[in-house]
């Protein structure tokens, strides 16, 4: 009779399965716990790599969102204040028009010189609206952008610079959020309070008046074209959140593509390789008290 | 024709020869769990007969020799898997733990990198602001603590690495000295023709233990065996051994010297292998790579810095009289370890490109820096991910050359276990063989002394 001889000690080989069962059991369960397959990279190296990008691109999306949040509120505040020039102009031009009818007195005429005035000073103080502690109208300069000063010829004087700032709002996508305060209320033939200044001054003189009341008119048109750069600000942050939210959830997908576990597969390897463990042990306990010949010699 | 005294021997021939066959079954039952011991078994031969008037007579039995069951290149085999396994090992667990710095989370340096340029976005968005230009150096201060974290950890890891090179080498040398130890007793054994095979068990557990340190070929030779590594240094010629030494080199690390040569480069495989690559190749490459990263970054930034202006109007940077970002490394090695932030003054971030407080024309000179090739073409982050897939790659690729070379060795032991190793039920099965033949013989020898009183009782 003669057969293969086999290894008569099978413990050490028992004991490396099991501790193979042990280690896909941990990895198992790390999976099931975090629900995601790349715990670490060499759980997938590529995947790993993907995964980085991916949190770039998110973590990117929501710098933009970020400032995108914090540039509406200032494309709002000088939307709104623009909205208030524009009506404080409205009234100005109908203070005007009646201020222009030959029949008034002096000192009717002097009653809405006094109220111009009100205006004036409230579209000074429009001008100087802040957002956050910054001047809305300054340009880039930090300083209170409309000063009162009886020397300049509307008797208010541009303290700001021409400069404009950009904020990225996607990859490759900067937006302007400001114009200079000099360009909003400084246009060439339509000053905001040139136009104010000159009114007052016919209606004191009582000449001149239809002009003035004119030129107030194309004022309040030049502020409302300039108001029409900030709405479309608003516009462009609105679509370009509903592009961002619609970029996360791609990218929410992709890592789900690229790292999710298959939960369902996951459970299912992980009782399978539960019950083998046991069966391992059990054999191994057995093996352990496995009877030999000699305990059946008399 | 036989004598009745000559049949006495014959049996009592058989008696030594079968206690002889039961001791190597004593000795195998009690070694059943011995590491490295390889079972004996007797080798029974016929005596030589003589002839007497034609007739062929047997005189009997004798234990020829008792022989040590085992396969020499199976050992072999077993050697240089054993080698293979411990330089696969120490890499694995050595890229393990350099892959710990690399497992992504909230504040690794991937993180760090895209949380300091999501506050630079938040600048862009209000440059004027001093908390907002103090989350900015935050992140700054993050980001470099991230990667001189992780630099710090793999220059600690590498010198533990050094020290581990350092035991390995001593215990190389023990081995070498009892082998050599070893070698001298079982030559004078043999040379008395004794039978030497539980000190040769003995050694073969020796360098079993020493194949897993370094690589060895074995060579047999008459005065016992010579072990060299594989490019020829020798550790144990016959008797004497050859002590291995380790000396510092100019990159503060321990080379591994044998009589007077550097043989660190020529090591092929065991632990000290696996230990010296991942000191001398993964390590420093891990290093190199965040290195360059980080010079990219604190210079890039720098110069960014520099375009702008400050708070107070002034041009950035330490050229031109303000602080840099981040204190400018010398160079790129060390960068890494080295970075921290170099501004203290939020008012000093440059982040006016027209000298006028609140614009933020610069800040996107400074974000610009996220999407600008570091090396390779890749940005930071990209580069970033290319070092963490690299040392994933490594441990998943190790792992898999481990596990593969580890089945390989257990396949092997199964075999030389198959061959060598002892099994009960065989020796049960013996000794009852052997008894029931020692039982016999002394039948024999009882049954001859009944025969020699009924000769001595005819002379009566």
């Amino acid at each position: 009779m003669s057969s293969i001889r086999i290894n008569p000690n099978p413990m050490p080989d028992l004991l490396a399965s099991l501790e193979e069962l042990q280690q896909r059991q941990n990895t198992a369960s790390l999976e099931l716990a975090t629900g995601s397959r790349i715990n670490q990279p060499s759980d997938d190296p590529a995947g790993a790599a993907e995964l980085a990008q991916i949190h770039a691109a998110n973590s990117q999306a929501d710098s933009f969102e970020r400032s995108i949040g914090s540039i509406n509120g200032l494309l709002s505040a000088a939307d709104s204040t623009l909205g208030s020039v524009v009506t404080a102009m409205q009234r100005a031009l109908s203070l005007g028009v009646e201020g222009a009818n030959g029949t008034l007195s002096d000192s009717d005429r002097a009653a809405i010189v006094n109220e111009l005035s009100g205006i004036q000073a409230q579209l000074v103080s429009l001008a100087n609206t802040s957002y956050q502690g910054n001047f809305v109208f300054s340009g880039t300069a930090q300083t209170q952008p409309f000063v009162l000063d009886p020397t300049a010829p509307s008797g208010v004087r541009y303290a700001g610079n021409a400069g404009t700032n950009q904020v990225a709002i996607g990859i490759g996508y900067n937006l302007q959020v400001n114009l200079p305060g000099s360009q909003v209320f400084n246009g060439a033939g339509s000053d905001v309070f040139q136009s104010i200044h000159d009114l007052i001054t016919a209606l004191q003189n009582n000449s001149g008046i239809p002009a003035a009341v004119t030129a107030v008119g194309n004022a309040s048109n030049y502020v409302t074209v300039q108001r029409v750069f900030y709405g479309n600000g608003l516009n462009r942050t609105g679509s370009q959140q509903t592009y961002l939210n619609s970029t996360k959830v791609q990218l929410a997908q992709q890592e789900n593509a690229v790292s999710a576990a298959d939960i369902a597969a996951v459970a299912t390897q992980f009782t399978a390789d539960q019950t083998a463990a046991s069966a391992a042990m059990a054999s191994l306990g057995r093996i352990s008290q496995a009877p030999t010949l000699f305990d059946y010699l008399k | 024709m036989s004598s009745l005294f000559g049949m006495l021997s014959i049996a009592t021939g058989a008696l030594q020869a079968e206690q002889g066959a039961l001791d190597t079954t004593a000795n195998n039952v009690s070694n059943a769990n011995t590491p490295g011991y390889s079972r004996l078994r007797p080798v029974l031969a016929e005596s030589d007969p003589f002839v007497v008037g034609g007739v062929t007579y047997g005189t009997g039995v004798t234990l020829q020799k008792i022989e040590s069951l085992r396969d020499p290149i199976l050992q072999l085999r077993i050697l240089e898997e054993t080698q293979q396994q411990g330089q696969l090992n120490a890499f694995v667990s050595a890229a393990q733990q350099a892959q710990v710095q690399f497992i992504p989370s909230s504040s690794d340096i991937g993180a760090e990198i895209l949380n300091f340029f999501s506050s630079l976005s938040q600048l862009s968005a209000d440059p004027t602001s001093i908390p907002v230009r103090q989350g900015v150096l935050t992140a700054a201060g993050n980001l470099a603590n991230a990667f001189h974290n992780v630099a710090t950890n793999l220059v600690q890891q590498q010198s533990n690495l050094n020290l581990t090179v350092s035991q390995d080498v001593q215990q190389v040398n023990t081995l070498t000295i009892q082998i050599a130890k070893l070698n001298t007793q079982i030559s004078e054994m043999q040379g008395v023709n004794q039978d030497a095979s539980a000190l040769v068990d003995k050694r073969d557990v020796l360098i079993g233990q020493l194949s897993r340190l370094i690589d060895v070929s074995e060579i047999k030779s008459d005065n016992g065996i010579t072990l060299t590594t594989s490019n020829g240094t020798a550790l144990v010629v016959g008797q004497q051994s050859f002590a291995l030494s380790t000396q510092t080199t100019g990159s503060g690390q321990l080379d591994i010297y044998s009589q007077g040569t550097d043989i660190t480069t020529r090591l092929t495989s065991g632990e000290l292998t696996g230990l010296v690559q991942s000191r001398d190749q993964m390590i420093p490459g891990l290093l190199n790579r965040l290195d360059t990263l980080a010079y990219s970054l604190a210079t890039s930034l720098n110069a960014a810095n520099t375009q702008g202006y400050d708070l107070n109007g002034h041009l950035g940077g330490v050229a031109n009289g303000g602080q840099d970002l981040f204190v400018a490394p010398p160079a790129q090695q060390g960068a890494a370890l080295n970075m921290a932030v170099g501004t203290t003054d939020p008012a000093l971030l440059a982040a006016s490109s027209d000298g006028s407080p609140g614009s933020n024309g610069n800040v996107a000179n400074l974000l610009a820096v996220q999407n600008q090739p570091v090396a390779s073409g890749q940005t930071p982050t990209e580069y970033y991910s290319t070092i963490v897939s690299g040392i994933g790659n490594d441990v998943s690729n190790g792992s898999a050359e481990l596990s593969s070379a580890q089945s390989i060795l257990n396949q092997l032991q199964d075999q030389r276990n198959s061959i060598s190793a002892v099994s009960l039920n065989e020796e049960a099965a013996f000794m009852m063989q052997y008894q029931t033949a020692y039982d016999a013989a002394a039948r024999v020898v009882t049954t001859i002394n009944d025969m020699l009183k009924t000769v001595i009782n005819m002379g009566g």
